[in-house]
């Protein structure tokens, strides 16, 4: 048992010291200038290629994070909160580029959007339960993404239509840089927010929902309001990488603003992590971004998938992304935070009482 | 008045179609639980089968629909006896992931197969069909509401009236009371599942002889077959049909609407499925549970 426990320990202070490292090369290494990186070929950062990589990874991280709010603490599986992101986008993209609105003063706007729309359409979608609150809410994500390509006002396409908006390129000085850093802030906050809310009698009230509504409601829970807030919360800091990504990447329209594999892709982030947790859909949107992007060839270091030919490779990672996602689902139910974190170890009998906890 | 005959026939015939995706979906959800995001795959698997005995050995498409029932029944048999199984047990987000998961691989293996092409079935009578006055009935539609309704006929007495069907309704009922009486849940549940692959293979055949298919388009069909089940009401197979028929006919009055109205059909669908969700929880067929 104290041996368990030891171990248990220098794997959490492995974990920590390793992360802590990874992190800190992360956020700083950046801050070298991209050229004097590039002449003494430090790895990784150096080229603008993974800084786009980097920058998505926080954008993966918040929303993960965000998700985590009112599928993991609440409870409520969310199937369509890539709705909010792309809320949140053409928030920001129609205010700077047809409102010619600053950046800076737009982007508070998009945070206000989607958590109004997710109140809106929370009070009635947060009445139901289980699977008829995930599909309803799935039914949402894609409903507004069609809604935005194809809504015409006074014959001319309100929000650009099919052929997407363009935003002026935001001037300043290393801009790559700048959105990195932008998008990690907004990392930032979800994940203090999320930190808050575990602690808040706020958090509380959401727990006890997820684990037993009408007990909760009986105990004097307000459960509507909370369910509400929660559902806010969470598209506002969607919302947010939403509107950060469409002044990034200058273009949005509905493929890259309201793309439904963000929707499992983020689930799939915290559930990896561990749903519930201050920093395990964070950990997990790090790991399975790294490892989309590593099966996609997009990463520095790469390999060859042997048989497979160049063509059919972003193929034969999908495949190998979708058997990892029957692995992660049968075979790590509690996430990698529960062994990362020091509470379990991973062992072959882990592995084996997942299984069997489930199974029929 | 024509013009809104025309409609009525064209949404009914349009809705057997939906009646077959919807089936299968209904009862792999109301029996074991599970809202089956692989659904749409396995429809254009049933497609891709179609399209290929078609092309290669020119077998009339509606001759093949037996090949689909028998071939995806056995694939939803594997599937769910090697993979579902295991997670039985879980919360509703695992089966999601896990359906998603087994739907990303069904389809890029189809794309590792058969490309991204698009497929059509065309046999010579298609585009024919008969006329009455100015209301023309497409002979590939009418046969295809046949092919449904057969369909949803076949599983109503497969559930019904046969042992393995009665032990369905028993789990369906109480999983544990009739483990309790020794029904094999892991077979009873597999067949299920295989049922509603079947199910879906013989939508994916009537599919692919109105639309030509590529591996992607299954996404479509999973929502659908959502918004038919809820439509109607989950727990039996008619409740399923006049879901279908009635979404067909909600679809080919939506893409009426002058001006854009076909861009809009996902929105008229979901739309409608929440505002049935948050009026009437139980369907427009549903009893109260």
């Amino acid at each position: 048992m104290i041996a368990t426990l030891d171990s248990n320990r220098r794997w959490r202070r492995i974990f920590l010291i390793v992360g802590g490292i990874v992190a800190a090369y992360a956020l700083l290494a950046p801050l070298t200038s991209l050229d004097a990186a590039q002449s003494a070929n430090v790895p990784l950062l150096a080229d603008r290629l993974w800084f786009r990589i980097a920058t998505i990874i926080a954008m993966f991280v918040v929303m993960a994070t965000a998700w985590n709010i009112i599928g993991g603490i609440t409870g409520y599986a969310a199937f369509g909160n890539v709705a909010f992101f792309g809320i949140g986008a053409y928030t920001t993209g129609m205010l700077v580029a047809k409102a010619k609105w600053p950046f800076l003063v737009s982007l508070p706007l998009a945070p206000l959007f989607a958590a109004a729309f997710a109140a809106l359409v929370g009070l009635p979608l947060l009445r139901l339960r289980g699977h008829y609150f995930a599909v309803a809410s799935l039914g949402v994500g894609v409903a507004v993404g069609e809604l935005v390509q194809n809504i015409d006002y006074g014959g001319q396409p309100l929000f650009g239509g099919a052929s997407g908006l363009f935003l002026p390129i935001y001037s300043i000085d290393n801009r790559g840089l700048y959105f990195f850093y932008l998008m990690v802030a907004a990392a930032a906050v979800s994940i203090a927010v999320t930190w808050w809310v575990l602690r808040s009698r706020f958090g509380y009230g959401l727990i006890a929902i997820r684990e037993n509504e009408e007990a909760a409601a009986v105990l004097g829970v307000n459960t509507t309001a909370y369910k509400v807030a929660a559902f806010a919360l969470s598209a506002a800091l969607t919302g947010l990488a939403g509107g950060i990504f469409s002044q990034w990447n200058v273009f949005i329209n509905q493929d890259n603003a309201f793309p439904i594999e963000y929707n499992v892709q983020m689930i799939l982030m915290a559930l990896l992590g561990g749903t519930g947790t201050v920093f395990g859909p964070a950990t997990g949107a790090v790991l399975l971004q790294l490892l989309i992007q590593f099966l996609g060839g997009s990463l520095p270091i790469t390999f060859d998938i042997p048989f497979v030919s160049a063509a059919a490779r972003p193929i034969v990672a999908q495949v190998i992304l979708g058997l990892l996602l029957v692995g992660v689902v049968i075979f790590v139910p509690r996430g990698v935070i529960d062994f990362f974190g020091g509470r379990s170890r991973l062992s072959l009998s882990y592995l084996r009482r997942s299984l069997r906890e489930t199974s029929l | 008045m024509a013009n809104f005959v025309q409609l009525v026939i064209l949404g009914l015939l349009a809705g057997g179609v939906y009646v077959a995706v919807g089936v299968g979906f209904g009862l792999v959800w109301g029996v074991l639980n599970i809202v089956n995001l692989a659904h749409g795959a396995l429809v254009i698997v049933g497609g891709y089968i179609t399209w290929q005995l078609f092309a290669a050995l020119h077998i009339d498409p509606f001759l093949t629909l037996p090949v689909d029932a028998v071939a995806l029944f056995v694939l939803g048999y594997v599937v769910q006896r090697g993979v579902i199984n295991r997670i039985i047990r879980a919360p509703l987000l695992f089966t999601f992931l896990l359906t998603f998961g087994i739907n990303l691989v069904i389809i890029n293996i189809l794309l590792l197969i058969f490309g991204s092409d698009f497929r059509s079935v065309t046999p010579t009578y298609s585009g024919q069909g008969l006329e009455f006055g100015s209301v023309v009935i497409p002979y590939v539609a009418l046969t295809s509401l046949g092919a449904a309704l057969l369909l949803a006929a076949a599983l109503a007495f497969v559930l019904n009236r046969t042992r393995i069907g009665l032990a369905i309704n028993a789990i369906a009922a109480d999983r544990d009371a009739a483990q309790l009486v020794g029904i094999d849940l892991r077979h009873a549940y597999a067949v299920t599942y295989g049922l509603g692959a079947a199910c879906a293979g013989v939508a994916g055949g009537l599919i692919a002889m109105t639309q030509a298919i590529t591996p992607t388009a299954g996404e479509p069909y999973t929502l659908q077959a959502f918004v038919v089940v809820i439509l109607g009401g989950l727990g039996r197979v008619s409740a399923t049909v006049v879901g279908g028929l009635a979404f067909g006919l909600v679809e080919a009055f939506g893409q009426s609407i002058p001006g854009s109205g076909s861009v809009f059909a996902n929105a008229i669908a979901f739309g409608l499925m929440v505002l049935v969700l948050v009026t009437r929880p139980q369907g427009l067929m549903g009893r109260l549970r």
